[in-house]
């Protein structure tokens, strides 16, 4: 297990207990996280699960990731990452996820 | 392990006709069986079809015998998995992102849906199909690709010659003479706007194909705008008659629906209530349990994404209504996985933020004087066939 925490655009924080070897965007379905609507299903294919993640342990977005990111609603950032490609573990530990803007 | 049970009874006529009651009651009782008329396998409860989609090296997209092929006169990405299915998808999903429909496309379509409702007459009885569902879908569409030069009826036309050889089970030979002549029209076309495209880049999805860093080969750009043609009129059509029905038919909501501007969820409740994609094939390449059945390699599993959406697991007891103020639930009318909608964003903005508040305000006490005479057909693809509004 690993506490993950998210981070509304409005300042509100929820933190929970992730379980290892899911991705962050599974985390974030299962605890109903606002923002997070994943509606691939976590094939990289929508850049609904975008947030910004400023932390090394997570490595970097992979070419594929990239090209679905320019594909997101909200701003894209240095920082930002599709959370269907960042997997749990314990080595993340404390990782903080910023959710974008909503742009409606 | 149960045996897999064999629906001798239920034909695609019914199907085509009203497959709720036929879902509903499969949810109950079969969830996952085989239906012998189409020797295919239904699943249509929304945790088996979401979890079949999305496992893609068991439910593979690639169907060696799709008459698809023929129709298409290419084997195009609807049919493909991994890494060849993400390279082609890739090549022109810029031009559907949110990004450039912001920066590209909202504008256009916002004047683009203004001249096609301005020019319906006010007072009088239109088929709202007829007059403007196809129409608007047609022309959005166009400028999409990047092929503004086709008009709407050729268009539509097109369309439909796609779709009704992509679902050409019977090989009536009949059907692909008229989607070789379709895709002979289309393909002299792109011939001709290749030059525009190259000497003027625009983010059409042509334009985008043919400029991009490393093009795919130039078959394969037809084949993805011609599958971008099949599919990208009628959902948009059948959606918006749909959304318009569901509103007219329940005007308490749709009064609330102008009161609290909340014109994506009623698109959102739409696409739900009956999905214009209403069923996908995914042949299994190995033995696999669905539910409480073993599924042989090799055989063809339609996910039931019409059903998934009404499942009483998500819905309760109410999925079978048009509630836009229902609780909040993720729908499938878009599927998921690799293959999900490349289009939805389109589709919310074109539809939830342009088209549904321009035609509500401009004809606010819209009628739909008798819903009895609309007709619903479709087993593949479902919606209205007709629409016969007074606008007022």
């Amino acid at each position: 297990m690993a506490k993950i925490t998210f981070v509304q655009p409005d300042g509100r924080r929820q933190t929970v207990e992730a379980e290892t070897g899911k991705s962050v965007m599974q985390v974030a379905l299962a605890h109903g996280i606002d923002g997070i609507l994943a509606e691939c299903g976590g094939a990289m294919m929508c850049a609904t699960c975008h947030c910004y993640v400023d932390d090394d342990r997570t490595g970097t977005a992979s070419e594929g990731e990239e090209d679905m990111l320019d594909c997101a609603e909200a701003e894209v950032r240095p920082t930002s990452r599709l959370t269907c490609q960042i997997k749990v573990s314990e080595a993340l530990d404390g990782l903080v996820v910023h959710l974008p803007e909503a742009d409606e | 392990m149960l045996d897999l049970p064999v629906n001798e009874a239920v034909t695609l006529a019914d199907l085509t006709r009203d497959p709720y009651p036929i879902y509903k009651r499969m949810r109950a009782e079969t969830p996952v069986v085989r239906v012998a008329q189409t020797n295919r396998i239904f699943v249509t409860r929304a945790e088996h079809t979401k979890w079949i989609k999305e496992t893609p090296e068991i439910f593979s997209s690639d169907d060696p015998m799709t008459p698809m092929k023929p129709a298409f006169q290419a084997h195009t990405l609807m049919r493909k998995d991994g890494d060849e299915h993400r390279a082609e998808r890739m090549a022109m999903q810029p031009s559907f992102s949110p990004k450039v429909i912001r920066t590209d496309w909202g504008e256009l379509y916002t004047k683009l849906a203004e001249d096609y409702v301005s020019r319906l007459p006010r007072g009088e009885t239109v088929d709202l199909f007829k007059d403007l569902c196809g129409p608007i879908a047609a022309r959005i569409l166009a400028h999409m690709l990047g092929l503004e030069e086709a008009s709407d009826e050729e268009m539509q036309r097109w369309s439909q010659r796609l779709i009704d050889g992509a679902g050409n089970f019977g090989e009536d030979p009949e059907l692909f003479r008229l989607s070789d002549e379709a895709n002979a029209e289309m393909n002299a076309l792109f011939e001709r706007v290749i030059p525009r495209h190259t000497e003027q880049p625009n983010n059409s999805a042509f334009s985008v194909m043919l400029n991009g860093r490393n093009p795919i080969p130039m078959s394969q750009m037809y084949a993805n705008i011609k599958i971008a043609i099949g599919g990208g009129i009628n959902e948009p059509r059948d959606a918006l008659a749909t959304i318009v029905y569901g509103l007219l038919t329940n005007p308490d909501q749709l009064d609330e629906v102008k009161r609290q501007d909340v014109w994506l969820d009623a698109f959102e409740e739409g696409v739900r209530w009956v999905a214009p994609i209403q069923v996908s094939g995914r042949r299994t390449t190995q033995e696999v349990q669905i539910g409480d059945h073993l599924i042989g390699p090799g055989e063809t599993v339609m996910t039931i994404q019409a059903s998934a959406n009404r499942d009483e697991a998500i819905y309760g007891a109410d999925g079978e209504e048009y509630n836009v103020f229902r609780d909040k639930h993720p729908h499938q009318a878009f599927g998921s996985g690799p293959h999900h909608c490349a289009g939805a964003q389109v589709a919310r903005r074109t539809l939830g933020q342009i088209m549904l508040p321009l035609l509500f305000d401009r004809f606010p006490n819209m009628t739909l004087a008798d819903p009895a005479r609309v007709i619903w057909s479709g087993f593949g693809f479902r919606g209205p066939l007709n629409l016969p509004v007074t606008l007022n």
